[in-house]
């Protein structure tokens, strides 16, 4: 029965200049170094252009306006019916070989290619870099640390971009990994921003080795898809979504015995994906990956980077979902699902422990993302064994599917705030100080040695440090208790909707079908209510109780530029309830289903009625009640009454935010848990968690004996084998011998010559008369 | 048969004196009779095949070894008045 995607073949243009999406920031590029080698220094470009912000700023809002164009046309040229075509691309030859004659032999295309998912990834990686660039003007050119090195931050930010949007928008697996590359090198070079660093240069050479390991398998698998399609690309691009998802191909692989090749391939894949995420095994770049810039952070945390392996996963969906393969993947679905639930977990019971920000921000988006594995995982276990062509099934398939990318979506929303707002607290932290440290040496030296505030040891990123900071940071305290709130789900804000449907979907696979997947169900299940206690410690630690230093006393939100995009992104976040009453789980999911049709109050009702009230079956309406109370009353609770506290004495947050410092200071009088905490803390398995499981010190015992030893057997191989014989005995002795005969025959009388020359000839005549 | 003998006695004698004598002038007068030992041959070769080829090579051997001595000559005389000597065994600059 038609469960395939082979509609896809009925394609609708693409206008091609839809391509500067991709090639305006790519060209802002060497624009903003070129400005910035030239102009540093002046300044109008200080001043005026921001070092090259205002240089990047309207490029990616052009960028942002062309993917809003984009996304509005094929959304309303997606009708209704489930056969009509929901897929577009438009075409730009690059090389082609043979083209003369009728059947080229191979040509490299450039395409773009644009379905639901390119439409949700497109607006989040363009929305979520515009505003990223309006926080990085505020953050990067009020610190004076980065003075003239603006401009790279820009250059590599905007070619950040264009990789993303790229990878976005390619129509082919070859693209998808070339602009996926490129986003790699970009992270590597603003990681290493503060290339003086030596923790900066060494995340950065550890975030760059780390992916490098998942993308050698990432083109093995490519490789593998190549060699298993070339018979049936004629000539173009064997990799081209077009071939791979075409459900004629699919069916001749399936004829000739290929399944568990093709199987192998995408989990090669799938392990490239694993390592641009940031998942178990592959994780241990993330965290460090915070020394670059707060903005980098959520550049490469929440909007871009660690998307791309969860959309290379979603691009799969057709090959699995397709009729032809019915049933042979569901072993590699059951490994995606089963490494985002161990992630998850890992992730969330190590952020338990961190005191850095931003770090609790880095763990928790890899619990967040190895949560839309899972989904993934669940949904291509149901397309590929599933036949999903009629209803039930259609639908049961299309709201897995739907749900883990409506995740991404909240998850991308929420963390993109949530960084810049750690990166306000920061950046107002590293103020306050600097104005107290600066005022203090005032008074008792008289010197003007302005101190470069980042060397001291006052560490502004430690929520130890913190404190108190609700009423003093109202705009980010409401950021950060909206964006935690989606995180951990609370019911009807953004990233309840979808984590919801990912665990019930989870557990559907699990009781209904392949009872493996109840680890994975346990897991994600367990990890919301870790969520709910990591993420209100953090916010809790930060801004309630009373201030812990006396520099979180003396912060207050001064920086312009830095607000804005978190006063853009506190209604997205909340927006999530609109999102899922226009039923984007079945837009994201199902080719056919246009955004909203079924009217908005209806629309609520419906997925009101279907999370709370009758979700088709009674243990998935058990289970959202535990998901519930375990993320939104129990680990809140907890986190409230350990780490909870009132306000100073005259210092009051903004109403929505008061309550729960309220309720937190209540909670911590009655039931602190100081004792066991402090035990727990102390126990050997808080010290592992501090450890970070002991993952970095494992792989770095790992890398020293097989690197090392490997190093050490070429060294030895160069010195005794290359330099000892083959230089010393074969070239240099070889050579000198060789000469000192050539130099007795050279005697300078040409008597000797003569007589050379005679017997030279002499043999050459009897070689002759030999070969005759 | 009898010249072909004759012009292998003559290349010997030639070989034989371009060897073992140390005046420059006796080494070239050496050289040009190994070259005519080569000319008749050429003759001798070609009466025998009844070819005029090896005639016309003669001409042009003559030509050539005229030439040769002419230059060969010249050398000797830029090295006696470099060296006061046109003795083999004192002329190796290179050696040295």
């Amino acid at each position: 029965m038609g469960s395939s995607y082979d509609e896809v073949k009925n394609a609708l243009d693409v206008p091609s200049e839809f391509v500067f999406i991709i090639l305006l920031p790519m060209l802002a590029f060497p624009l903003i170094l070129y400005l910035g080698m030239k102009f540093n220094g002046q300044k109008f470009w200080k001043e005026n252009l921001k070092e090259g912000g205002l240089v990047a700023l309207p490029v990616m809002a052009a960028s942002l306006v062309l993917s809003l164009v984009l996304i509005r046309r094929f959304i309303n040229e997606t009708s209704v019916s489930d056969t009509s075509t929901v897929f577009s691309w438009a075409n730009f030859a690059w090389f082609t070989e043979g083209a003369t004659t009728e059947i080229s032999l191979y040509s490299l295309n450039f395409g773009l290619y644009v379905d639901h998912v390119t439409v949700m990834l497109l607006f989040v990686a363009s929305f979520l870099c515009l505003l990223i660039n309006i926080f990085s003007i505020g953050y990067m050119n009020t610190d004076e640390v980065n003075d003239n090195k603006n401009h790279r931050f820009y250059a590599e930010f905007v070619l950040f971009c264009s990789g993303m949007l790229g990878m976005v928008l390619s129509d082919s697996f070859l693209w998808l990994f070339i602009f996926w590359e490129l986003m790699g090198l970009c992270s590597y070079l603003l990681i290493g921003f503060y290339y003086d660093k030596p923790s900066a240069a060494y995340a950065a050479k550890k975030a760059f080795l780390t992916t490098r390991v998942g993308d050698v398998f990432l083109v093995i698998g490519l490789a593998m898809l190549w060699n298993l399609f070339q018979p049936y690309a004629s000539g173009g691009d064997a990799l081209a979504f077009a071939t791979v998802f075409d459900h004629s191909n699919l069916q001749m692989l399936a004829d000739a015995g290929k399944q568990g090749a093709l199987q192998l391939a995408l989990g090669f894949m799938f392990i490239g994906a694993v390592g641009k995420s940031a998942q178990f095994p592959l994780h241990v770049w993330l965290p460090d990956a915070m020394e670059g810039p707060t903005p980098v952070s959520a550049l490469i945390h929440a909007a871009t980077m660690v998307n791309a392996g969860l959309y290379l996963v979603a691009r799969m969906f057709p090959i699995f979902g397709d009729s032809a393969m019915m049933g042979e993947f569901s072993d590699l679905a059951f490994i995606i699902a089963l490494v985002g639930g161990i992630t998850a977990c890992m992730a969330a019971l190590i952020a338990f422990v961190q005191m850095d920000l931003k770090k609790v921000l880095a763990y928790s988006t890899m619990s967040q993302l190895a949560y839309i594995f899972t989904g993934l995982g669940a949904a291509l276990w149901l397309a590929n064994s599933l036949d999903w062509g009629e209803y039930p099934n259609k639908g049961i398939v299309v709201v897995a599917f739907g749900a883990a990318l409506f995740h991404l979506f909240n998850h991308a929303m929420a963390k993109g705030m949530l960084f810049m707002a750690s990166g306000s607290v920061i950046h107002e932290m590293h103020h306050a100080h600097h104005d107290l440290h600066h005022h203090h040496h005032d008074d008792d030296h008289h010197d003007d040695h302005g101190d470069d505030h980042h060397d001291d040891h006052f560490d502004a990123q430690s929520m130890a440090n913190m404190g108190g900071l609700a009423s003093r940071l109202p705009i980010t305290a409401t950021a950060m208790f909206v964006g935690s709130a989606s995180i951990i789900g609370i019911p009807l804000i953004g990233g309840f909707w979808s984590k919801e449907g990912i665990i019930a979907n989870t557990w559907r696979v699990a009781v209904e079908h392949d009872p493996r997947f109840y680890i994975p169900a346990f897991l994600v299940l367990i990890t919301a209510g870790m969520t709910g206690f990591y993420m209100s410690r953090m916010w809790f630690m930060t801004f309630a109780g009373k201030p812990k230093t006396e520099v979180a006393e003396k912060v207050h939100e001064q920086t312009p530029w830095i607000p804005i995009p978190l006063l853009v992104l506190i209604p997205m976040s909340l927006a999530g309830i609109v999102f899922a009453s226009l039923k984007s789980t079945y837009f994201l999911g199902y080719k056919g289903y246009k955004l909203g049709e079924d009217g908005l109050l209806e629309g609520f009702l419906y997925e009101m009625d279907h999370i709370f009230v009758n979700p088709g079956t009674n243990y998935l309406l058990v289970l959202t009640y535990i998901a519930i109370f375990l993320s939104m009353v129990l680990g809140p609770c907890a986190a409230m009454a350990l780490h909870g506290g009132r306000l100073d004495e005259g210092q009051k947050a903004k109403p929505w935010m008061q309550w729960a410092v309220t309720l937190s200071g209540k909670l911590n009088d009655k039931y602190s848990f100081a004792g066991w905490a402090e035990k727990m803390s102390e126990s050997s398995f808080g010290e592992a968690l501090r450890q970070r499981l002991y993952f970095d010190k494992y792989y770095d015992m790992a890398m020293m004996k097989i690197v090392a030893g490997f190093s050490n057997l070429s060294a030895s191989f160069d010195k005794n084998v290359v330099d000892g014989f083959a230089i010393k005995t074969i070239i240099e002795k070889g050579g000198q011998d060789s000469s000192r005969i050539i130099r007795s025959i050279t005697t300078g009388s040409a008597r000797d010559y003569i007589m050379m020359v005679a017997v030279g000839t002499l043999a050459i005549a009897i070689l002759l008369w030999g070969v005759n | 048969m009898l010249v072909s003998g004759l012009s292998a006695i003559l290349f010997v004698m030639g070989l034989w004196g371009a060897f073992t004598r140390k005046n420059a002038i006796i080494v070239l007068m050496c050289l040009e009779l190994m070259l005519n030992a080569a000319n008749l041959q050429f003759v001798a070769a070609g009466v025998y095949h009844g070819d005029t080829a090896g005639w016309i090579y003669t001409v042009f051997a003559i030509a050539i070894a005229a030439a040769e001595v002419a230059i060969g000559l010249a050398i000797l005389l830029s090295v006696f008045n470099q060296h006061e000597t046109i003795r083999l065994d004192d002329i190796n600059l290179l050696r040295n």
